[in-house]
């Protein structure tokens, strides 16, 4: 009887879901119309044809569409649903050969509400049986909902769903569109944006290049620029004023060194650039790639002046490191700016010297030589920054004719942007701000993310939903990929949201794992890589202590062939296949938990699927996470 | 741990009455207790009688037991020790409580007027409560050895370390034979935002005050037997947090830490996490105090075996067949092993091992046995738990080929033999 009333509730969600597919689904461009087709197609080579599946290629269309064209759910799907259907129709079988028995022996005392209710429910199950009808995975749901009410199961989980009704998935083939459009005219429009990590050896004039930079730009008004030259000079560190626009703690003005990444955006005639400026100590290394997991270009800082150069490229300076370190974590293109040329009083040899060091090592480490650009600067005096027109740049313009470093900042290649797939959002900043509730920070690392949406926290069980999304002090409707943005979220718990979380899509969630295979390479470390060698782990902005728990073959550079399995270490410059699974961190035995992180693999997901390994403050290695065991 | 009496004949057979006295003595009952040994011991047990008449009365009764193990158990000490411990110290200089546990599972085997034998029993060791062991296999080398050692008396320093991160840290005690993470605080410290915002202060604030009171908590600062306390961070927090702790007591008038200011040391590690206590132990501030303490020789060891690695590869070996192999060819400097080797339960597998020590010690070589309670024991684990450092090179692979060859010709023989036979 329960079972009655269900069925007739079902019926109205069904008709009104009906409607807005119906709205949504039916108008898509002709690129999507080309991908879908494709992956009928793909659908089709696991189901065969229709008539030997018995699925139409509607019903496959729809469900692509709705698993936003993820092949292996849709086959799954379609199955499932083809075997719901078969079991549909004997049960509608069974049921008239029942009835007709009945009818038979002519017994009146079979309760009469019962009767309606059979063919009528026969009739909602299996409404494709008719051929008009198209199932939807949408109507799969309730249609799942029903045979758990006929188990007379609370369906008190479904609550929350009620709350935002399936609205989100299916305005994000629109938003999709919006997104899809707001890029093309951004393409169109040439003001691009793009991020960029500043790199380089501790006191190479990064924190200073920027900050007047920003000025220069006009991002930096002169009352700041005032006070922040009062204050570095009343504690003695005048040199320091220029790097207080970005460092900005106590602690780093005190020290005059930047700890932390900072963020700030500035925007050249062609590109809106996010600028990361990252602390060069090698103590804040994590800080520094939990930065450059951010970006996608680099701007290299050397310090030109005598004896300052070579210690920041020598084996242990971080000039070398940083620049590994963002290779490996997918920048590919580089400027290098060649800083206070004016100790050196603007030598053109001085110059050629460092570029022509820097170069080989630049493409040992695999920066293509056309995306790599070398430029003089004299951050302090603002020479040669945006302009050459100050009087302190006369010794420069002798010798140098080439672009301004905003010329280079203006022609740097944004990378392609993956809105359709799945969205991953990884913290690297929890904050609380007055009467904005919690943010957090980061980047999107594929996908699209818009204000309403509920978003799932791993790992853990939190939850939250998207208030607003800021981007540079405006609001925005949605981020796609590659942008760094805040997301201002409510109805949350603050202890799900930890540095290093993952955010994304509750109905694609990132997996966790505790162990996984990699391919690495090894840096140039003087103690070989053995298995079980405790190393820590860093993925984005956490950092794990883990183990080389194995160590799979050792590959060939170039072309990846298995050069020998199961070795016994990894000496210097080596590409392996290795097992690394995360260390239980205490010392009390089994009974603590493993940790665990979301990770995906590099086929994936590039952003999600690149890794560090370092050991005792030493880089050793870099990664892509191949497959997750565990 | 005081050794009450030892009889043990020269075939191994025999027992040893123990006496625990604090934490570390359990750590060493728990590696010299294994599956099948008889293990004697205060308990209280609940008895029921049941009368003529059917009804029941039941008390517990205080008796000594019998047993033959089954099953250790190890659960080393909480948090609420060190408290303990620092007001201990203070009042008077009692020894230590002990708060870890150890329990040992297995039937009875002596007769005794209240509990059958047969009858199953877990014992809970205490401290200053006497053991008797006998061993199954008999007390081999190894096991007495770790009776020899255990009670040394006015064993080794205690060093108290809290290794810190920005928002993280953990607080560590370090003894002989153990390291006890007593706590992990983590406080969200909001990073920097360009918006100069105070938000990061205030956590960093809110972390030094919130590390301050477990700090006075967890580390017996005034405990005389506590050698030095040591502050270990990447970076700058060490210094921050050390102003903070001298500041604090200072200001809330604490002598007695204000009194400990020469124990503290400022080391410098690569990262936050536990795993930098090797780091440590290797850095020149520590090896000059604690040159001679167990634990910081196992880390200079460690370190040791992985700069041979470095330097010279085929005299840096390690996984159990590698070393056994280089073993029998005298090749063996120094032997690095686990002690969770040793407690391994299958015989045939603790006899191998005990053999590896005896030979390398015959021949001269240095046998370190690992605790792995300490980091670098647990990263030794993870090396498969035994590496060695040799005399001179041999090449892994050369050896091997011997080693398979010499099968081969073996089997030849063994085939010929046979063949001859037939």
């Amino acid at each position: 009887m329960s079972r009655h009333r269900y069925v007739r509730n079902i019926d109205v969600d069904e008709e009104l879901e009906e409607d807005i597919l119906s709205d949504g689904g039916d108008d898509l461009s002709p690129e999507d119309y080309e991908l879908l087709m494709d992956r009928v197609d793909l659908v089709r080579a696991t189901l065969g044809s229709e008539d030997q599946s018995g699925i139409s290629d509607h019903e496959v269309k729809d469900t692509l569409l709705y698993y936003n064209y993820a092949v292996e759910q849709s086959v799954n799907w379609l199955l499932e649903e083809q075997a719901r259907k078969n079991a549909a129709k004997e049960r509608k079988a069974a049921k008239e050969r029942e009835k007709a028995a009945k009818l038979a022996q002519s017994k009146a005392t079979s309760p009469k509400i019962a009767r309606p209710s059979a063919p009528k429910a026969a009739k909602k199950t299996a409404p494709s049986k008719s051929g008009s009808g198209t199932a939807t995975p949408t109507r799969a749901v309730d249609q799942r909902q029903l045979d758990i009410s006929a188990l007379n199961l609370t369906a008190k989980e479904d609550a929350p769903v009620e709350e935002e009704p399936p609205k989100p998935t299916i305005a994000l083939e629109k938003l999709l569109e919006e997104v899809r459009k707001e890029m093309d005219t951004q393409e169109r429009s040439e003001k691009r944006s793009l991020s960029l990590v500043v790199i380089g050896h501790v006191d190479a004039g990064k924190s200073t290049l920027m900050g007047r930079l920003l000025y220069e730009l006009g991002r930096v008004e002169e009352k700041k620029r005032m006070a922040n030259e009062r204050g570095s000079s009343k504690i003695g560190k005048s040199s320091f004023s220029w790097a207080w626009e970005l460092d900005g703690t106590t602690e780093e003005r005190e020290r005059g060194i930047t700890m932390d990444i900072a963020l700030q955006s500035l925007s050249t005639p062609h590109r809106e650039i996010t600028i990361l400026d990252a602390p060069g100590h090698k103590d804040f290394i994590p800080n520094m790639i939990s930065g450059a997991s951010q970006a996608d270009s680099a701007l290299l800082v050397v310090d030109s002046a005598t004896g300052e150069f070579e210690a920041g490229f020598e084996r242990g300076g971080q000039t070398r490191e940083h620049l590994l370190l963002v290779r490996s974590l997918g920048v590919s293109q580089v400027i290098v700016a060649v800083n206070k040329l004016d100790q050196v009083q603007w030598e053109k040899s001085r110059y050629e010297e460092i570029c022509s060091t820097l170069k080989p090592f630049l493409v040992q480490s695999g920066f293509q030589s056309s995306k790599t650009r070398f430029v003089p600067i004299g951050a302090m005096a603002g020479v040669n920054l945006s302009s050459r027109d100050s009087p302190e740049s006369g010794a420069l313009k002798q010798w140098y004719k080439g672009p301004t470093l905003v010329d280079l900042l203006d022609t740097l290649e944004p990378p392609s942007r993956d809105i359709m797939a799945p969205l991953r959002f990884p913290i690297s900043n929890v904050f609380k701000e007055q009467g904005a509730g919690i943010g957090v920070a980061g980047r999107v690392c594929g996908g699209v993310v818009q204000v309403g949406e509920r978003l799932r926290i791993l790992p853990g069980d939190g939850t939250a939903v998207v208030k607003s999304i800021s981007n540079d002090d405006h609001s925005l409707p949605w981020a796609a990929d590659g942008s760094n943005v805040i997301l201002y979220l409510t109805s949350v718990d603050p202890v799900h949201l930890s540095i290093g979380s993952v955010m994304c899509r509750p109905d694609n969630l990132i997996p966790l794992a505790t162990a996984f295979t990699a391919r690495i390479i090894t840096f140039d470390i003087d103690i070989p890589v053995i298995a079980g060698a405790s190393v820590e782990l860093y993925h984005h902005s956490r950092d794990v202590p883990a183990s080389i728990s194995k160590l799979v073959s050792t590959l060939d550079r170039a072309t990846g062939a298995v050069v020998k399995k199961n070795p016994r270490v990894l000496a210097k410059t080596t590409s392996a296949e290795v097992q690394i699974t995360l260390r239980n961190t205490s010392m009390s035995g089994p009974s603590a938990q493993a940790p665990i992180i979301p990770l995906e693999s590099f086929s994936n997901n590039k952003d999600m699927g690149r890794i560090l390994i370092r050991r005792s403050g030493e880089t050793i290695g870099a990664g892509v996470v191949l497959s997750l065991l565990s | 741990m005081k050794l009450v009496n030892k009889y043990v004949d020269k075939n191994g057979a025999g027992h040893v009455t123990l006496r625990p006295e604090d934490d570390e003595d359990m750590w060493h009952l728990y590696n010299l207790i294994q599956e099948g040994d008889s293990v004697r011991a205060p308990a209280i047990r609940r008895v029921q009688n049941v009368s003529a008449t059917g009804s029941t009365e039941s008390h517990r009764v205080r008796l000594n037991l019998t047993l033959a193990v089954t099953r250790v158990t190890w659960a080393p000490s909480t948090s609420a020790s060190a408290g303990d411990l620092a007001q201990a110290a203070e009042s008077s200089s009692t020894p230590q409580n002990s708060t870890a546990a150890l329990h040992v599972t297995g039937r009875v085997t002596s007769e005794n007027p209240h509990v059958k034998m047969g009858a199953f029993h877990t014992l809970d060791l205490e401290v200053n409560r006497d053991v008797r062991i006998e061993k199954a296999d008999g007390w081999d080398s190894i096991a007495l050895g770790r009776v020899q050692e255990s009670c040394v008396p006015g064993r080794g320093a205690e060093v108290g370390a809290v290794v810190c991160g920005e928002g993280t840290a953990i607080f560590c005690l370090l003894s002989e034979h153990m390291t006890v993470i007593l706590q992990r605080l983590e406080v969200p410290i909001p990073r920097k935002i360009a918006t100069g915002s105070s938000a990061h202060e205030k956590g960093l604030s809110r972390f030094y005050s919130t590390l301050y009171s477990s700090f006075l908590r967890h580390i017996p600062y005034a405990n005389p037997s506590l050698r030095a306390i040591v502050i270990a961070s990447p970076g700058w927090v060490r210094d921050g947090v050390y102003d903070y702790i001298m500041s604090e007591a200072s200001r809330t008038g604490n002598k007695a830490l204000l009194g400990a200011r020469n124990k503290f040391l400022k080391v410098h590690v690569n990262s936050p996490h536990v795993h930098s206590l090797v780091e440590v132990l290797q850095s020149p501030e520590i090896v000059s105090q604690l040159k001679e303490t167990k634990f910081a020789r196992e880390g200079i060891m460690l370190d040791k075996f992985h700069k041979m690695l470095g330097t010279d590869e085929m005299r840096a070996w390690y996984g159990p067949e590698h070393v056994i192999l280089a073993a029998d060819r005298g090749a063996v400097g120094t032997l690095l092993i686990s002690d969770e080797l040793f407690r391994s339960n299958d015989a045939a597998l603790r006899k191998k091992f005990v053999s590896l020590v005896e030979s390398v010690r015959e021949r001269g070589g240095e046998v370190v046995i690992f605790s792995s309670m300490h980091e670098s024991g647990q990263q030794l684990n993870q090396l498969s738990g035994v590496a060695a450092i040799l005399t001179y090179p041999l090449d892994v692979e050369i050896v091997e080929a011997e080693e398979r060859e010499a099968k081969e010709e073996e089997e030849r023989k063994a085939a010929e033999e046979n063949g001859k036979g037939q």
